[in-house]
C-alpha cells in the first residue's frame, strides 16, 4: 500500500505544479521525547529531548538545545532495579559512547563537540541480557512516563553471500539466507557498516526499509537481498549506486524486535516514506511509552555476520 | 411510529373514496426517436388533474367517467392533446413531438411548477443537452462535475470525481446506473466519471428526503438512467475530442418493437504520454488510458410487459516504470455493471419493475522488480434483485412497495507475492460475505388541494456469513487468536426500520414550503485514506466490529417560482445526523490484511452537519443557468482520533458558490460559463518535529486544522453548430425547400480555469538539507494541479 501511495503521489507531482506558501499549522504541544535502547551485553542508554514547533528552527543546535536534563529514570528487568546517571559528553563511557553516537547519528569522536546528556547505569545488573522484559520509567516536571520492552531470541542468518548484479562484474547486492522459526510473530531489523581499512563506514547505518516482520513468510526458508545504503544517494552514479563493490567487507547487524518496537519502526519508515504525500493518511508514530511522551523504548536482539564481497 | 400507522390507516380507507372513477394509463414516447419519457406531464386542464411518467415513461391517471381535453407535455416539445371519452378504464400510448418539429425556449417546460408541487425536496434534475453545452474539462462532457455544481453538493478536489452531499461522505451516495449500483464512478483517479455523456438520457439527485423505494446509502441518490436507443432508425453519433474519442450506435429491433445502444469510448493519454515522455526519461514506458462500453437494449413483448437489457464496462490502465530502478508497476482498475429488468403493466393502476443487478469494482495493483513480484487486489461484487410495484389508486394517491435483496462479496485486499522460487504464504485472499434485504411502502397523497405528504416505511437487516475467520491481533504478552466461522454460518445480523416522511404545503401565491424527516441506515462503508477519491479506497461491509451507519435528516424549504415559471427558485435548511462514521486509526495503513482483518484498523464516531442552501434558476430565455449558494458546517467526533475532540469534516465548507450561465445566441453558436467559489479544504500538516535515531519525524497536530486557500475558478465555452437544414430545389416544384442534412455536427470549444487560478490540491510539508550540517530547513509546499486548459471537441450525429 505505501508503494501504491508513493507512485501516486510521484504522479501527481509529476504532473502538478508546486510552490511554497505560507500557511498557519495550529495545535503543536511540547512533548517530551525519549529514545532508549537497550541490547544484549550493554547497559541502557536513554536521551530525553523536547519536540519543537514546526516553523522552530530545525538544525543541529536547536536539537542540542532541546537535550533534557533534571530527569529520574529507572531501569528493571523484574527483579532489580536501577536508577541511571545522568552522563554528559566528556565523561561517557567506553561502549555508552558509542551508543550514544549511534542513537545521534554523530561520529563518536565528534560527540565531545556537543553537550548531550545521556541517561545510563554502570551496574550491569539491568544491563542487557536476552530473553528479558525490561521496564522503564521516567519522571521529568511532575509527570510519570512508563514503557515495556524485551529483548527476544535473536535469529542468525543461515548464510551471507555477495553476487554481481546482472550487467555488472564488480558491483552487487548483500544476499543472505534466512530461515524464519515457525509459528511465532518474528521482526527483523537490519543495519550493515563496511570495514574497509580507511575507507570503513563510522558506524552501522540502516538500509531504506530496514524493518520487516514474518507475515509473508512464517517458518520459510528462502533467499533475500538488501541494498548499500552508504551509495544510495544520487551523486553516486548509476553503475555502483546501492551496489556493494568486489572487495567490500561489510558487517551486518541483523536484530530481532518485540512487536511494540517493530510498530514504532515500521511506522516511523512509512512516515519518512510518505511525508506529505496527500494520499496518505498523516501518520503520527506510535510509541511503547505510556504517559503521552514521544519516540521509543527498544529492546534489540541483534546477531552479526560479516560478508566478504567475493563471488 | 403510532404515527405513522395512523397515516398509512387514513390512507388505506381514502383508497376506497373513488366512484365513477375510470382509469387513463400508458407510456409516454419522444416521436423523434421512439424513446419513453421520463417525467413527461399528463395533464388535464379542466379538473386541474395531471401525472407524471415514471422512470419507464409510464403514467397513471385516475379520474371521474367524463369527457376530456389531455394534455401530454414533453420539456422542449410541442404539446400533444388527445381528447377522450373517459367511460372505462382506458390505455393510451402516446408520442409526443411525432411531427419532428423542435420547439423553441419560449415553449413551457413539461416539469414547470414541479418543484414547487411536489412533494421531494432537496432534488435536481439534470437536462443532458444542457450538460453537453457547459465547459468540460479537456472536453469530456461530465455529469458528475456538473452535479458538483449543484448547491450542497460539493467536490473533493480540483478535478476529484467523489462528492459529498450535505456533509456526507463520498460512499453515502447511492449512484445507480439503470438501477444498478456503481461502486466507483470515476476514471484517472476521479478526474473522469465513467458515465459517457452520449449514453445517458437522464440525470437525478435526492439530496434529501430521500423516498423509501432508496435506501443503503446515507446521504443521496444518483440516479443515471441509459439512452434506450432510438425506435425509428439506426444512427451513429460520436466525437473526437483532445484526449479521447466516443462512438455511438444506436437502432431498432424488429420494427420498432425494441431498440438497442451501443457506446464505446476510450482516452489517448497513453499516445500522447509516449510523444511526451522521452525514451531517455526515467520513466518512459509509464502510461495510461481508459476505456468503457455501454449497451442496452428494450424489447416490447406485448401490450403489458417489457424487458430491458443494460450493461456497462470499463477498464483504467495505469502503467508506471522506472527504468533507473528497474521496476515497473501495473495498476488496472474498473466497473463491469449488469441489469435485467422486466416492465409489466397487472393493469392501468399497478405497474411492476423486476430487476437482476450485477456490479463488480476491481482493483489490481502488480509490481515487479528484479525476481520479487508482487500483486494486490480488492474489490467488491454484488448480485441482487429487486421487485417494485407502483399503484395508482386514483389522482390523490401514489402508491409504491417492494422488496430488494443483494448478495454481496468484499474482497479487501489480496496479496500475492513471490521471491524466485520462494512464494510466500500470504494465505487466501480474504473475502467477507453478506445477505442484504430491504422491503418498503410508501404514499404520495393529496390531503387537499394545498397539502400533499409522502409517508414511507423502510425496514432492512444486513447479515455477514462465513465463511470467515476473524482475527484478534495481541500485544507484548499476549498472543494473536483467530476464530473461523465456517461457510454460511451467520457472524453478525443487524436491521432497522427506516421511516421517511416529507410534506409540501401550497400557499396562496403558488409557492410552497416543504419539510421533511428521515431516517436511513448504510451497511456498506469505503474506507478512504485520503481527501482523494482513489481506486485504492477500501470498500468493507458491516461486520460484528464495523457497525452499520445511521443516522437522520431534517429539512425545510420555501420554493417559489416567477415570470411564468421562467425562474425557479428554492431555499433549503437542512441538519444531518450520522453516527457509527468510519475512520481509519491514526496512523493506520491498510496492509496486507493477512492474519488480520481490515475492521481492525477502523475507528468509529459521529458527524453533523448543517447549512443552507439558496438555489435560483432561469429556465428558458435566450441566457439560462442557475445560482446556486450553501453556506455550511460539518464536523466529526470520534473517541479515537483528535483526542476525542470535534474536528472539521475534510470536506467542511462554509461557502460554496456556483454560477453557471448559457447564452443561446442563435441556432449555431452557444456560449457558456460556470463560476465557481469554495472555501478551502481542511487538512493535517504536522504541527511539530522531533529526532530518533538521527531521524527527523513528524508529529501531526489537531486533525483537519489547517485550511487550504479558497478555490475558485471561472470555465467558458462556446458551442457552434452546423446547419440543420440544407436548401435544395424541389424537383417537381422548383421551388427551393429545406431538405434535413444527414449529417449534423458541432465543434465544443473549452477553456478550462481561464484566469489561471493556482488552486491548492494539497500542501505537504517539504524537508531541504542536511540537518547534521545544519543548513535544514522545512517549508509547506502547495500543489495545484491544472493551469488554464483550453479544448475542442468536435461532435457529430447521422
Amino acid at each position: 500500500m505505501e508503494r501504491i501511495l508513493y507512485i501516486l503521489f510521484l504522479s501527481v507531482i509529476l504532473v502538478g505544479c508546486t510552490k511554497e506558501v505560507d500557511i498557519e499549522i495550529p495545535g503543536f504541544e511540547e512533548q517530551l521525547v525519549i529514545d532508549g535502547r537497550i541490547e544484549p551485553g550493554l547497559p541502557p542508554v536513554i536521551l530525553l529531548t523536547k519536540s519543537q514547533e514546526i516553523f522552530a528552527t530545525s538544525d543541529i543546535n536547536a536539537f542540542m538545545n532541546s537535550f533534557v536534563t533534571g530527569a529520574t529514570i529507572t531501569v528493571s528487568n523484574g527483579t532489580d532495579v536501577v536508577v541511571l546517571d545522568e552522563i554528559c559528553t566528556g565523561s561517557l563511557p567506553p561502549g555508552v559512547d558509542s551508543i550514544a553516537a549511534q542513537l545521534l547519528g554523530i561520529p563518536v569522536d565528534s560527540l565531545t563537540n556537543y553537550n548531550i546528556c545521556a541517561y545510563t547505569t554502570l551496574n550491569t545488573d539491568v544491563w542487557g541480557e536476552v530473553g528479558k522484559t525490561y521496564d522503564l520509567t521516567v519522571d521529568y516536571d511532575g509527570v510519570s512516563y512508563t514503557a515495556q520492552t524485551q529483548i527476544v531470541q535473536p535469529t542468525s542468518l543461515d548464510a551471507v553471500f555477495w553476487k554481481p548484479e546482472d550487467g555488472y562484474v564488480t558491483q552487487g547486492f548483500s544476499w543472505v539466507t534466512l530461515s524464519d522459526p515457525p509459528n511465532q510473530f518474528d521482526a527483523y531489523y537490519w543495519e550493515v557498516r563496511r570495514l574497509n581499512g580507511a575507507d570503513s563506514d563510522p558506524m552501522f547505518e540502516e538500509t531504506y526499509s530496514p524493518v520487516f516482520d514474518d507475515e509473508f513468510f512464517d517458518g520459510l526458508s528462502f533467499d533475500f537481498w538488501y541494498e548499500n545504503p552508504f551509495t544510495g544517494d544520487s551523486e553516486y552514479p548509476d553503475s555502483v549506486r546501492w551496489h556493494y563493490a568486489l572487495g567490500d567487507t561489510v558487517v551486518i547487524r541483523f536484530s530481532k524486535l518485540d512487536r511494540d518496537v517493530y510498530e514504532f519502526f515500521e511506522k516511523k519508515h512509512m512516515q519518512l516514506q510518505t511525508e506529505g504525500n496527500p494520499f496518505a493518511t498523516p501518520t503520527n508514530i506510535p510509541t511503547n511509552i505510556k504517559g503521552g511522551a514521544l519516540g521509543i523504548w527498544a529492546g534489540f536482539s541483534p546477531s552479526y555476520d560479516t560478508l566478504i564481497c567475493l563471488p | 411510529m403510532h404515527f405513522i400507522l395512523l397515516v398509512f390507516g387514513l390512507l388505506a380507507a381514502s383508497w376506497g373514496i373513488s366512484q365513477e372513477n375510470f382509469t387513463l394509463s400508458g407510456y409516454v414516447t419522444d416521436g423523434r426517436d421512439g424513446e419513453t419519457v421520463i417525467g413527461a406531464k399528463v395533464y388535464i386542464p379542466s379538473i386541474r388533474k395531471g401525472a407524471i411518467t415514471n422512470n419507464y415513461g409510464f403514467y397513471s391517471l385516475t379520474v371521474p367517467q367524463g369527457e376530456y381535453t389531455v394534455e401530454f407535455r414533453v420539456t422542449g416539445l410541442e404539446t400533444e392533446t388527445k381528447d377522450i371519452i373517459l367511460d372505462k378504464d382506458i390505455r393510451l400510448d402516446v408520442e409526443v413531438g411525432s411531427n419532428l418539429q423542435e420547439i423553441n425556449e419560449v415553449i413551457v417546460s413539461a416539469k414547470a411548477e414541479e418543484n414547487v408541487k411536489s412533494t421531494q425536496m432537496g432534488q435536481m434534475e439534470l437536462d443532458i443537452d444542457e450538460i453537453k453545452t457547459l465547459p468540460a474539462f479537456m472536453g469530456e462532457v461530465d455529469i458528475i462535475k456538473t452535479v458538483q455544481l449543484l448547491p450542497g453538493v460539493s467536490s473533493a478536489a480540483e478535478g476529484g470525481q467523489g462528492f459529498y452531499v450535505r456533509g456526507g461522505g463520498p460512499d453515502q451516495n447511492l449512484v445507480l446506473l439503470d438501477e444498478a449500483v456503481v461502486y466507483n464512478a470515476s476514471h484517472l483517479f476521479g478526474f473522469f466519471s465513467v458515465f459517457n455523456a452520449d449514453a445517458v438520457k437522464s440525470v437525478n439527485l435526492i439530496k434529501g428526503g430521500m423516498p423509501a423505494n432508496f435506501g443503503g446509502r446515507m446521504s443521496s441518490v444518483l440516479e443515471v438512467n441509459m439512452n434506450e436507443g432510438n425506435k425509428k432508425k439506426f444512427g451513429l453519433k460520436g466525437g473526437l475530442g483532445a484526449i479521447s474519442s466516443r462512438l455511438t450506435l444506436e437502432g431498432p429491433i424488429n420494427k420498432g418493437r425494441g431498440s438497442f445502444i451501443a457506446s464505446a469510448r476510450r482516452t489517448y493519454i497513453d499516445v500522447i504520454m509516449k510523444a511526451a515522455i522521452p525514451e531517455t526519461s526515467p520513466f518512459s514506458g509509464s502510461s495510461y488510458y481508459f476505456y468503457d462500453f455501454n449497451l442496452k437494449a428494450n424489447y416490447k413483448l406485448g401490450d403489458r410487459d417489457k424487458i430491458f437489457l443494460s450493461g456497462y464496462y470499463g477498464q483504467d490502465e495505469f502503467v508506471f516504470a522506472s527504468v533507473e530502478d528497474d521496476f515497473a508497476v501495473e495498476m488496472p482498475w474498473g466497473n463491469g455493471i449488469g441489469a435485467l429488468r422486466w416492465n409489466h403493466i397487472f393493469n392501468s393502476k399497478l405497474f411492476m419493475n423486476v430487476t437482476a443487478t450485477y456490479s463488480n469494482y476491481l482493483f489490481k495493483f502488480g509490481s515487479e522488480q528484479d525476481q520479487f513480484k508482487f500483486e494486490v487486489r480488492s474489490g467488491i461484487a454484488d448480485l441482487g434483485g429487486k421487485v417494485d410495484f407502483t399503484y395508482f389508486p386514483n389522482t390523490l394517491h401514489k402508491v409504491k412497495w417492494g422488496a430488494h435483496y443483494t448478495f454481496h462479496t468484499f474482497t479487501p485486499i489480496g496479496v500475492s507475492a513471490e521471491s524466485d522460487t520462494v512464494v510466500f504464504d500470504t494465505g487466501i485472499a480474504q473475502q467477507l460475505f453478506s445477505h442484504e434485504t430491504a422491503i418498503y411502502a410508501l404514499d404520495e397523497f393529496d390531503l387537499n388541494e394545498n397539502i400533499r405528504f409522502n409517508v414511507g416505511l423502510r425496514y432492512s437487516t444486513f447479515s455477514h456469513v462465513g465463511p470467515f475467520t476473524r482475527y484478534e491481533k495481541g500485544d507484548i504478552s499476549t498472543p494473536d487468536t483467530s476464530y473461523y466461522f465456517p461457510k454460511g454460518e451467520l457472524i453478525q445480523t443487524y436491521h432497522g426500520l427506516e421511516p421517511r416522511f416529507s410534506s409540501r404545503w401550497m400557499l396562496k401565491d403558488r409557492s410552497s414550503i416543504k419539510a421533511g424527516w428521515t431516517y436511513n441506515y448504510q451497511y456498506v462503508h469505503l474506507t478512504s485514506l485520503s481527501a482523494v477519491s482513489l481506486p485504492t479506497d477500501i470498500w468493507y461491509p458491516t461486520t460484528s466490529k464495523a457497525k452499520p451507519q445511521k443516522g437522520w435528516q431534517a429539512s425545510i424549504g420555501y420554493f417559489k417560482n416567477f415570470r411564468e415559471n421562467m425562474f425557479e427558485s428554492s431555499l433549503e435548511l437542512y441538519y444531518k445526523d450520522m453516527r457509527n462514521l468510519i475512520e481509519y486509526k491514526e496512523g493506520a495503513l491498510p496492509g496486507d490484511n493477512v492474519n488480520d482483518n481490515n475492521d481492525n484498523l477502523l475507528t468509529f464516531g459521529r458527524g453533523w452537519s448543517y447549512g443552507a442552501e439558496l438555489f435560483i434558476k432561469k429556465r428558458y430565455g435566450k441566457l439560462t443557468g442557475w445560482i446556486g449558494y450553501t453556506w455550511s458546517k460539518t464536523e466529526r467526533k470520534f473517541d479515537d482520533l483528535n483526542k476525542g475532540e470535534v474536528f472539521p469534516a475534510k470536506y467542511d465548507r462554509r461557502h460554496d458558490l456556483s454560477v453557471v450561465l448559457s447564452y443561446k445566441l442563435n441556432e449555431r453558436w452557444v456560449f457558456s460559463s460556470a463560476f465557481i467559489y469554495a472555501t478551502g479544504n481542511t487538512l493535517t500538516l504536522p504541527s511539530s518535529w522531533y529526532v530518533q535515531d538521527q531521524d527527523l519525524l513528524f508529529n501531526y497536530g489537531a486533525r483537519n486544522s489547517t485550511r487550504m486557500a479558497p478555490y475558485h475558478r471561472l470555465d467558458i465555452s462556446a458551442t457552434w453548430y452546423s446547419k440543420e437544414y440544407k436548401e435544395k430545389e424541389d424537383p417537381e416544384t422548383g421551388e427551393t425547400i429545406q431538405v434535413k442534412k444527414k449529417m449534423r455536427s458541432n465543434w465544443a470549444f473549452s477553456v478550462y480555469n481561464v484566469y489561471n487560478r493556482a488552486n491548492p490540491y494539497f500542501l505537504y510539508v517539504d524537508s531541504d538539507g542536511d540537518f547534521v550540517s545544519g543548513n535544514f530547513d522545512i517549508s509547506i509546499k502547495q500543489v495545484t494541479l491544472f493551469p488554464i486548459i483550453p479544448s475542442v471537441t468536435w461532435n457529430f450525429e447521422f
